[in-house]
């Protein structure tokens, strides 16, 4: 009996080893880092960058990941499965990112709120889904991401591939994706509030201390993200798992918000507390300083010396880092406040201008048309193809044939994916796909003319003009100049000190980023106009009409005393004679009433007045 | 004819409904005289949970006021003990981040600043162009569409005291709402009689701190409706003080003064509301407060300010044991049949990647 079940015995082994390695990866800790980024920026700017990452290590397209939860949020997690989310990424962001001065931030966003989300394949109705979607995480969020409906959002052809592992039968054209942006969107403390309740330390403890909202809010740019995205769970990538990362990034203006004007800066003066503890959960608490401009400290000096200092290479650039480790300088010293001190008199550091930088504003003048241009810069000594999507709200009516691709007065061929707006109902959505030449700036152009809303779709603040919202630009550069975005396998930022992939021998670096935010002004009515009118109209009526129509109908004829008498008269003189005992009162009451007799009304022209009157109460 | 006859009947049965109630305490006081007080107190509230919505419908900067004023009744009743998730509060612009406020992130109601009332937590509901009367009328009767988030829901039932505050500017008969619509008193009662019909509250506490306040809740005529607001008919409702750093009035003068009543209040007081009717006498308010109590069934002598302003989670007790089933996950079978060739690639071990970031047809 044992002999023919011997061959069968591997296969059990393996699926019984299959087994235990599956549930051993479910059992499996979450692994949650944070990590802080400060990096000095030109002109005293210091850029901080908070990277919450929780990897969790389960399948997103396994429904039975959603049943248990440890450390990623579960509030989340339930939406992400309701509604067939593969990849989402949400930003909010008040103010502007200035790439020419500050180089790339870790995550690019645009201002106000930026949503873009992959469904997964068997999503059937994505449409549906998304409305949803906004409305679910609106509501997670305290945004107004609802307002993400079918005006709003495009389905992005080329740029917005899925940032996580996706399936290879995913075609590269898929329709299960949706961008859509709010540049309006006010971004305050209550947005800040549930974002940081979705850490597993909340803000007790770890490097979320350090949030301070004042500070935040007086900063020159700040942004909160949240993405998720399917990641590999190992280096060899068999296994699938999520990862959510939490970001939230500031550029403080030191050098103007200090008292005494210096550029010295510290944790304590750039978040309003020192650091006194790591997060107990965290895997890994880490602040790491770029001091890739200030190697041999000829600008400013650190105090405490960094755990250590690590210097990598990413493409042709060398980038230099102190790191500290948290938990190590809060057990010994029971606080860390890292403090950058400048020599004196300070030099200042200054960023060289990044490959890729773009300004986009608004041409031409009046109410009636307009243009949009987009300057984009390529400082790179070799051309670099890039993607350009722009998202326009219908009532700016492009017009597709005015537009141009222009490099130093020659036009530049293009390849276009537009979609032209359909009234309240679809925004216009272009896509080119073109070359910029080497050291150069191409301008993209295009005209519009703006539509007349009706009266109902003005906002409340319809003089403040109506926002469009930022194009985005991506593209897969050579140099890391200015560059701090993670590689791709990680939203951690101590991936980048990973080995580079083998065989990349001229890497390619993701860059996407977006332009400013633009505010139009619409040919606005008087939203008063309406009882201005009505109240003109009365009054015209009320004073000239009536007087005018009083004149003209009525006739003064003389009364004659030998008429006969109506009925009414008979009676009055019946009253006179039986109170005409009293002859005081009788001498004074005959007078007047003589005059008044004096002048007799026609009663047909009376009547007539009366229908003119009533015509007039309904025209008004 | 049948009418008459129909109000005779539900007369009687009024009667005999009072009479078992009564019986039905005799029976408790009988049976428990030593907890009478505890008794006496658990059937007087009438009410198992608490609700808040709070409106400021103005816009723009010169409106700070009544950003301040609805802040300040949110943190009142979030103090008092009715938590985020019952409190529906609708903010028609952002004050605390205005690029006109020179202290970022924070809306205060004094010009002393000791109280931020925007603080660190706070959930806006509804915000800058979603405070509308549609919405507003919405979230009261309920008829929001299928996907709107819990957050931006009033979950009431009919044990739920429900506490209505709402400021602005408004009129003879209306309220403005952004500057550009305006709810009338009579869309108002309406809503508040759907909300009965539709069981959707025990007691409702509408509070007004408006122009021409009084005319809000003059066409009520739905049942446990009580109500206050800051002015009669033909009067005006106004600011309390400015604060020279900001330039504009920080707070109106009724909420400021039922704010420092609302500051005395702990979450166990016994105040009632005929003493907060009277927090605001006319030499102070300028205004005079008017209330509406005819269609408000206990006294307001007795009713306590924290059965609106406070949160209650009565907790009741259950003798015998509920047994659990437990419920097991789907077997992997169901999961597969459902899930499409994507997502069961797991089962097969691949090798995933990472998609090209621009499609290579563009290159």
């Amino acid at each position: 009996m044992a002999v023919p079940a011997s061959p069968e015995l591997p296969t059990m082994l393996f699926v019984f080893i299959f087994i235990i390695t599956c549930s051993t990866s479910v059992a499996q800790k979450d692994e949650f880092t944070e990590e802080l980024l400060i990096k000095p920026l030109s002109r005293g700017y210091v850029y901080s960058h908070f990277q919450f990452t929780t990897k969790w290590n389960a399948s997103i397209h396994d429904l039975r990941t959603f049943s248990h939860y440890n450390l990623f949020p579960k509030s989340l997690g339930e939406v992400l499965v309701r509604y067939g989310v593969q990849e989402l990424h949400l930003s909010q962001t008040q103010g502007l990112w200035r790439h020419k001065l500050w180089g790339y931030p870790v995550h690019d966003a645009p201002p106000g709120a930026e949503l873009w989300v992959w469904f997964k394949p068997s999503v059937k109705d994505i449409d549906g889904a998304w409305t949803d979607l906004v409305n679910a995480v609106s509501g997670l969020f305290c945004s107004s991401l609802n307002f993400l409906d079918s005006k709003s959002t495009i389905v992005p052809r080329w740029s917005f591939r899925p940032l996580g592992l996706a399936s290879k039968s995913t075609s590269p054209f898929s329709r299960s994706v949706r961008y859509g942006a709010l540049p309006k969107e006010i971004v305050c403390t209550e947005n800040l509030t549930p974002w940081k309740k979705l850490l597993p330390c909340d803000s007790k403890a770890g490097l979320s201390t350090l949030f301070n909202a004042f500070h935040f809010h007086e900063a020159n740019y700040h942004s909160l993200g949240l993405h998720v995205r399917p990641i590999c769970a190992d280096e060899a990538c068999t296994q699938e798992a999520i990862e959510l990362s939490q970001s939230l990034s500031v550029v403080t203006d030191v050098v103007s918000t200090s008292y005494t004007g210096s550029p010295n800066w510290q944790i304590r003066s750039l978040f309003g507390n020192h650091l006194v503890s790591a997060c107990p959960i965290a895997a890994k608490s880490t602040i790491m300083v770029d001091i890739t401009n200030n190697v041999d400290q000829s600008s400013f000096r650190l105090t405490p010396s960094p755990t250590i200092t690590d210097t990598i290479k990413r493409g042709p650039h060398e980038h230099t880092y102190a790191v500290y480790d948290v938990r190590q300088f809060t057990q010994s010293n029971r606080v860390l406040n890292i403090e950058a001190t400048f020599n004196q008199p300070p030099v200042l550091v200054e960023l060289s201008p990044p490959p890729i930088h773009t300004h986009r504003f608004i041409t031409g003048y009046g109410l009636e048309d307009g243009g949009i241009s987009c300057l984009i810069h390529n400082t790179l000594s070799s051309n670099q193809s890039i993607l350009y999507l722009d998202l326009l709200p219908w009532f700016t009516r492009v017009k597709f044939n005015t537009l141009e691709v222009v490099n130093n007065g020659k036009a530049v061929p293009y390849k276009v994916h537009y979609v032209p707006a359909k009234d309240r109902s679809r925004p216009h959505h272009l896509e080119l796909s073109l070359t910029l030449w080497a050291n150069s700036v191409t301008r993209v152009h295009f005209t519009f003319t703006r539509a007349y809303l009706k009266w109902t779709e003005y906002p409340p603040d319809a003089n403040h003009g109506f926002y469009i919202s930022s194009a985005v630009i991506t593209a897969l550069v050579p140099s890391t100049l200015e560059y701090t975005g993670p590689p791709q396998a990680s939203s951690r930022l101590d991936s980048m000190f990973a080995n580079q992939p083998l065989g990349a021998s001229k890497p390619r670096f993701l860059v996407r980023i977006h332009t400013e935010s633009l505010l139009v002004s619409l040919p606005t009515p008087d939203f008063s106009m309406p009882y201005n009118v009505i109240c003109l109209t009365c009054t015209v009526v009320a004073i000239a009409f009536g007087s005018i129509h009083n004149l003209t109908t009525r006739r003064l004829v003389p009364y004659d005393p030998a008429s006969k008498k109506g009925l009414l008269s008979k009676v009055k003189a019946f009253l006179q004679k039986i109170f005409k005992k009293s002859p005081t009162t009788a001498g004074q009451g005959d007078q007047p009433a003589q005059v008044n007799e004096g002048i007799q009304e026609l009663t047909e022209d009376k009547s007539a007045l009366g229908t003119d009157e009533k015509h007039s109460s309904q025209e008004s | 004819m049948a009418t008459p006859c129909i109000n005779k009947f539900s007369r009687l049965t009024a009667v005999v409904f009072i009479f078992s109630i009564s019986c039905f305490q005799g029976f408790v006081y009988s049976n428990s005289a030593t907890n009478v007080d505890s008794v006496e107190d658990f059937f007087k509230s009438g009410h198992t949970n608490n609700w808040a919505v709070l409106v400021d419908t103005s816009r723009f900067w010169f409106n700070y006021r009544h950003v301040a004023n609805v802040l300040s009744v949110y943190r009142s009743v979030k103090r008092l003990g009715i938590p985020d998730s019952q409190i529906i509060l609708m903010v028609a612009d952002d004050m605390a981040c205005n690029p006109r406020n020179p202290r970022p992130a924070t809306v205060f109601n004094n010009a002393n600043q000791n109280i931020n009332v925007y603080g660190d937590d706070v959930e806006v509901d509804y915000r800058g162009y979603e405070v509308t009367v549609e919405n507003f009328i919405r979230v009261l009767t309920g008829r929001l569409p299928p996907s709107t988030p819990r957050s931006k829901r009033l979950l009431s039932d009919e044990r739920s005291n429900i506490l209505v505050y709402m400021t602005g500017h408004g009129g003879d008969g209306f309220l403005k709402f952004q500057d550009a619509e305006e709810v009338s008193s009579v869309e108002l009662a309406d809503a508040f009689e759907q909300m009965w019909q539709k069981q959707r509250y025990h007691e409702l506490f509408f509070m007004i701190d408006t122009c021409q306040a009084e005319s809000m809740f003059q066409k009520f005529y739905s049942p446990n409706l009580l109500a206050v607001a800051s002015s009669r008919v033909g009067e005006d409702s106004l600011s309390h003080h400015v604060d020279p750093a900001l330039g504009v009035y920080v707070i109106d003068r009724y909420t400021y003064y039922a704010l420092e009543f609302l500051e005395t209040v702990k979450p166990g007081s016994k105040k009632t509301m005929a003493q907060f009717f009277k927090v605001c006498p006319k030499h102070h308010c300028i205004s005079t407060v008017s209330t509406r109590t005819d269609l408000f069934k206990r006294n307001v002598t007795d009713t306590l300010l924290t059965d609106f302003f406070g949160g209650v989670r009565n907790v009741e007790l259950l003798t015998e044991t509920v047994s659990l089933d437990k419920i097991d996950l789907p077997p992997n079978n169901d999961l597969t049949n459902s899930c499409s060739k994507d997502s069961c690639a797991t089962n097969e071990n691949t090798k995933f990647t990472f998609p090209d970031q621009i499609p290579k047809v563009l290159i």
